[in-house]
């Protein structure tokens, strides 16, 4: 790592240590958000980066992780380390037996595929109210307690959700840079080349499937422990949208990108709600804006920005 | 006349006048009194949360020129959670750390309100919600009050009017969401009123068609039919179907959004409710005229609770002081107050303390609706 990297990397983290102190509480709520949202869009970046597969179900997973931490905790006294678990042991076997059929299928049946899978598990938390509350959820979620340090608010709960989203992107990085990631990219480029090349591209698919249902439900458990409540609405069809506009608006290749993705879809709806009852189309068509303009999404059109003025200066130099 | 006369007396005419509207409109001065407010004025919940905005922005007009808080202007800072919990979970941050609101009403959604109160009731913030009492944590949260009835009472209303036409087999069409949480008090409930619930047909949320489920309960040849849901479909296919019976609907589906869509089904149709708009109970005249007078439409349940959350703020606020805020201003919340929607006392276990006696019983003829003369002593 050179000097000039590492000076950056230092600024970086003085400024997200000093930030949830900096800005209004509200905003470090946000900043808390955007670190869940990482840790979900991350599952949903590798597959759509890597794998070229639309999916639209990680809802189900957030779901299935923050009714694990409730259930445990809320309803059987457990401590809550015990419901991230469950959470993520269900949803990783969730994902290898769902993924393994559903997987076979490409293209526009995947993701319909797992669409439904995500319409299935919405109608489902709705109609098992004697696990997940139904409408009513479940209420009194304790918050997080760390060798004693209660993480009860927002600008306490920011660096143990970061770290965790930190720890998922070295993960997401260290899959991307091994042997797999190099049979993702070739499995991605050209199926027919990578199966000649006895890649079992099913398996590699069900592996990355697992690990995203395993970031989908680490981010649900982390949301609600920090909500301290659940309930359907925050699991449906709308969620598994917004975590896959995460990757499509930061750029889905790049793991900086989901941070500026998550950043996208928890900042500016709050921003334009400001404006009155319009925000919600102001957010759609920002998002048509930066699909149409930003195909790559902002990371990437920054990146090409960046590269057209290097040479426009080495032009003129 | 000359010119000076005549300025004279322009004079005196100006100055009458304005001492006529100090009469009414009493001044206000000072730093403004902030309570924030969160409703669903998109999504879902909107047709909850537009009207509870309308009720508290004409509050507020209403308590400020009654004199606000003691002489200060009383202001709602107005947000829209989007109908998500996440989203009224920052904004009542914003609300109450970043604005230092002293109080907070909404939010318009049962979830929106267990999430906010997880805030609201760490840091001694008062809160009145605009939804019932929903899971049993909000039992523990002395001081989340709520305007509107729990649901076994919204149950117990739909019984007691069963019980006087007497239905004794009564057909339930349900939807998953709300109507579900209705029924899980109801079930319980119809043996003690001697109600044998002969088909309960469940729905999707938002479906399109529930003709099967209707023809179900046609099939079962109840007295009367329930329909609890937040959707005016059930409503076309029992007329469809020909259901002739006398249906009974929950207060979910009384907005004048869902009685339009229902179109000639919205005929014959009992509903226990609290306001109604074209006939209002006398404490409720003023509500419906200055109402009417200001949106040009008739007000129903969610303006009505709303106008009420934000008369009990006040009331609270002028009695514990302007700037009084936590456990101070709680405790003055929980004095008994008769609304324009219903009586309350926050001191209940229910955190709403609201009587069946409250509850008056319209009936729809032809879209509109009417006061029936039944009611239920307490």
């Amino acid at each position: 790592m050179n000097p000039r990297t590492l000076l950056w990397l230092a600024i970086g983290l003085v400024v997200w240590a000093v930030l949830p102190f900096v800005v209004p509480r509200y905003m470090a709520d946000l900043l808390v958000f955007t670190g869940i949202y990482t840790v979900a869009g991350l599952g949903i970046g590798l597959l759509l980066g890597h794998c070229g597969i639309v999916n639209l179900a990680q809802a189900t997973f957030y779901g299935l992780g923050a009714y694990a931490s409730a259930y445990c905790t809320v309803m059987m006294g457990l401590p809550s380390i015990v419901g991230f678990l469950v959470g993520a042991a269900i949803s990783m076997v969730l994902a290898y037996v769902i993924g393994r059929p559903i997987l076979r299928l490409t293209g526009y049946f995947l993701a319909l595929g797992t669409l439904a899978l995500s319409a299935i598990a919405s109608a489902l938390f709705f109609e098992w109210d004697w696990l997940t509350g139904g409408t009513l959820g479940i209420g009194g979620i304790p918050k997080l307690d760390l060798f004693g340090f209660l993480l009860d608010r927002p600008s306490r709960y920011y660096f143990f959700v970061w770290i965790v989203a930190f720890a998922c992107m070295a993960v997401a990085r260290n899959l991307v840079d091994s042997r797999t990631g190099l049979m993702l990219r070739a499995m991605r480029d050209s199926s027919t080349a990578a199966a000649a090349l006895s890649i079992d591209l099913q398996a590699l698919r069900t592996k990355v499937f697992v690990v995203c249902a395993l970031f989908g439900s680490l981010a649900g458990s982390l949301f609600a422990h920090h909500a301290s409540f659940v309930s359907t609405q925050s699991f449906t069809v709308d969620r598994s949208i917004s975590f896959l506009l995460i990757p499509v608006i930061g750029g889905a290749t790049s793991i900086p990108g989901i941070v500026v993705g998550a950043l996208f879809v928890t900042f500016l709806p709050e921003l334009l709600s400001k404006l009155g009852d319009i925000h919600q189309i102001l957010f759609g068509l920002a998002l048509v804006a930066v699909v149409v303009l930003m195909p790559e999404g902002l990371v990437g059109a920054f990146g090409k920005l960046r590269a057209r003025l290097a040479k426009r200066g080495s032009g003129h130099g | 006349m000359s010119l000076s006369s005549f300025i004279a007396r322009l004079a005196g005419a100006t100055a009458l006048v304005g001492l006529s509207a100090l009469s009414v409109q009493a001044q206000t001065s000072g730093e403004p009194v902030k309570i924030g407010a969160i409703v669903s004025a998109t999504g879902a919940g909107a047709g909850l949360g537009v009207p509870e905005r309308n009720g508290l922005l004409l509050a507020e007009k209403d308590i400020n020129a009654k004199g606000g808080i003691k002489g200060r202007p009383i202001k709602f800072i107005v947000e829209d959670d989007a109908s998500n919990p996440d989203t009224a979970l920052s904004k009542a941050n914003d609300l109450i750390f970043g604005q230092k609101v002293q109080a907070l009403l909404g939010p318009s959604l049962t979830a929106s309100t267990v999430a906010v109160g997880g805030v609201t009731h760490a840091n001694k913030i008062p809160q009145i919600a605009f939804t019932g009492i929903g899971p049993a944590v909000e039992r523990e949260r002395k001081c989340v009050a709520h305007v509107l009835p729990p649901q076994r009472l919204n149950a117990t209303a739909l019984l007691e009017y069963a019980k006087s036409i007497k239905a004794t087999k009564v057909g339930v069409l349900h939807d998953a969401g709300y109507g579900n949480v209705v029924m899980a008090e109801l079930k319980p409930l119809a043996d003690k009123y001697g109600v044998k619930l002969v088909a309960i047909e469940k729905f999707e949320i938002g479906a399109t068609d529930t003709t099967t489920q209707a023809a179900k309960v046609k099939a079962s040849q109840p007295d009367a039919v329930f329909i609890i849901a937040t959707s005016a479909t059930p409503f076309r296919n029992v007329k469809q179907i020909q259901i002739t019976q006398p249906v009974i609907a929950a207060i979910g589906s009384s907005s004048y959004e869902y009685v339009n869509a229902m179109g000639p089904a919205a005929d014959n149709i009992v509903i226990p409710e609290f306001v109604v708009g074209e006939d209002p109970l006398p404490h409720q005249k003023d509500f419906v005229e200055l109402y009417k007078k200001t949106y040009n439409s008739t007000p129903k349940n969610y303006e009505a609770a709303a106008w009420d959350a934000a008369h009990i703020i006040a009331a609270a606020l002028n009695k514990a002081g302007a700037d009084a805020t936590g456990e101070k201003l709680c405790e003055a919340m929980k004095a008994p107050y008769t609304g324009v929607l219903a009586s309350y006392n926050f001191s209940a276990d229910d955190m709403t303390g609201i009587p069946i006696s409250s509850f008056i019983f319209s009936k729809l003829v032809g879209g509109k609706y009417t006061r029936t003369p039944f009611r239920v002593a307490q």
